[in-house]
C-alpha cells in the first residue's frame, strides 16, 4: 500500500492497542465516506469491512502517532478505486439517506435534503470526497492531500468547486459563475453509475 | 466547524464588489455544512455492524498473543 512507512518493530509493538483503538473510534466517519464513494449503502458496507481487513493486514506499515485518519482514509480510497477496477460501472441505484425520510423532519426540509443529496450525486467523485472529508470529516486540506494523494492547493480546490457547483444547480443554474480556477480535475475517480460527464475525466 | 474550513480557499475576498457575492457564498457554505449533517449524521450513528467489531477484535487479540510469545 503506498503513502505507508516501514518503522522498528518495537515501535510497532507499542502502538499496536492504540491502532485497534483507533481504528474502531474511526468507523462511523469512515462509513460516511464510504457512502460518499459508492452512493450505495450495501456497497459502503463492502468497503469499510475491506479496508478495515486491508488496514489490520497493513497495521505494522502505521507509524504511530502519525495521521491515522488520513492514512485510513487513504485505505479506504484505494480500496474503493481497486474494486471499481474490478467492477467497473456496476449501475447502483444511488441511496438516499433514510434522515431523509425521518418523520420529524418538516415536508419542505425534506425536499431540498432530497435535491441537496441528488446534487451531491451528480458531483465529480473526487470533488464530493473532498468536501465530505472537509465538512463533515472535520480534516484539514493538507490531511484531505495526504490521504487523496494530491496537493494541497488541489484539495482546496476540490472543496472550492463542490461547494459552487452545488450552489449553482440548487440554484437552478447548470454551471457556477466563472471563477480563475487554477486546478484542473484530476482523473482519479470515477463514480459507479454514474456518466462520463460527470466522471472526473 | 473544521480545520479545513476556518480559511476559505479561492475565494474572491479581495474582488472589488465581490462582498454580496461573497456573503451569498458563505451563506450557502453554512447552509450546505449543516445540510450535509443532517443527511450523513444518521449514518455516522448507526451501530456498527457486530461483525466488523469481531473482526477487529480477533485481530487485536491474535496480535496480543502473539506478542506474550
Amino acid at each position: 500500500m503506498d503513502g505507508m512507512t516501514s518503522i522498528q518493530p518495537e515501535k510497532a509493538k507499542a502502538g499496536r492497542g492504540e491502532f485497534h483503538g483507533q481504528l474502531v473510534a474511526l468507523l462511523p466517519k469512515l462509513r460516511v465516506q464510504a457512502l460518499a464513494l459508492t452512493r450505495n449503502r450495501a456497497a459502503a458496507e463492502d468497503l469499510v469491512q475491506d479496508a478495515v481487513a486491508n488496514a489490520l493486514a497493513a497495521q505494522d506499515s502505521f507509524t504511530p502517532g502519525t495521521n491515522f485518519a488520513a492514512w485510513m482514509h487513504r485505505i479506504l480510497r484505494n480500496r474503493f478505486i481497486s474494486t471499481l477496477r474490478r467492477q467497473r460501472e456496476t449501475t447502483d441505484i444511488e441511496d438516499l439517506p433514510m434522515s431523509l425520510f425521518a418523520v420529524g423532519a418538516a415536508h419542505d426540509d425534506r425536499l431540498v435534503l432530497k435535491e441537496l443529496s441528488r446534487a451531491l450525486g451528480r458531483l465529480p467523485a473526487d470533488q464530493r470526497e473532498a468536501l465530505f472529508m472537509v465538512v463533515l470529516q472535520g480534516l484539514s486540506y493538507e490531511e484531505v492531500a495526504e490521504a487523496t494523494g494530491c496537493a494541497v492547493g488541489t484539495a482546496k480546490s476540490r472543496v472550492f468547486r463542490a461547494r459552487r457547483q452545488l450552489q449553482a444547480w440548487l440554484e437552478g443554474e447548470e454551471r457556477p459563475a466563472p471563477r480563475p480556477d487554477r486546478d484542473r480535475r484530476l482523473p482519479d475517480i470515477v463514480t459507479p453509475g454514474i456518466g462520463a460527464d460527470r466522471a472526473n475525466v | 466547524m473544521s480545520k479545513a474550513e476556518q480559511k476559505r480557499p479561492g475565494e474572491p475576498g479581495e474582488r472589488p464588489g465581490g462582498r454580496q457575492e461573497q456573503g451569498v457564498e458563505q451563506a450557502f457554505d453554512l447552509w450546505l455544512q449543516r445540510g450535509l449533517h443532517q443527511l450523513y449524521d444518521n449514518v455516522a450513528n448507526e451501530p456498527i455492524p457486530d461483525a466488523l467489531l469481531k473482526l477487529i477484535e480477533e485481530d487485536r487479540a491474535a496480535r496480543e498473543r502473539a506478542a506474550k510469545e
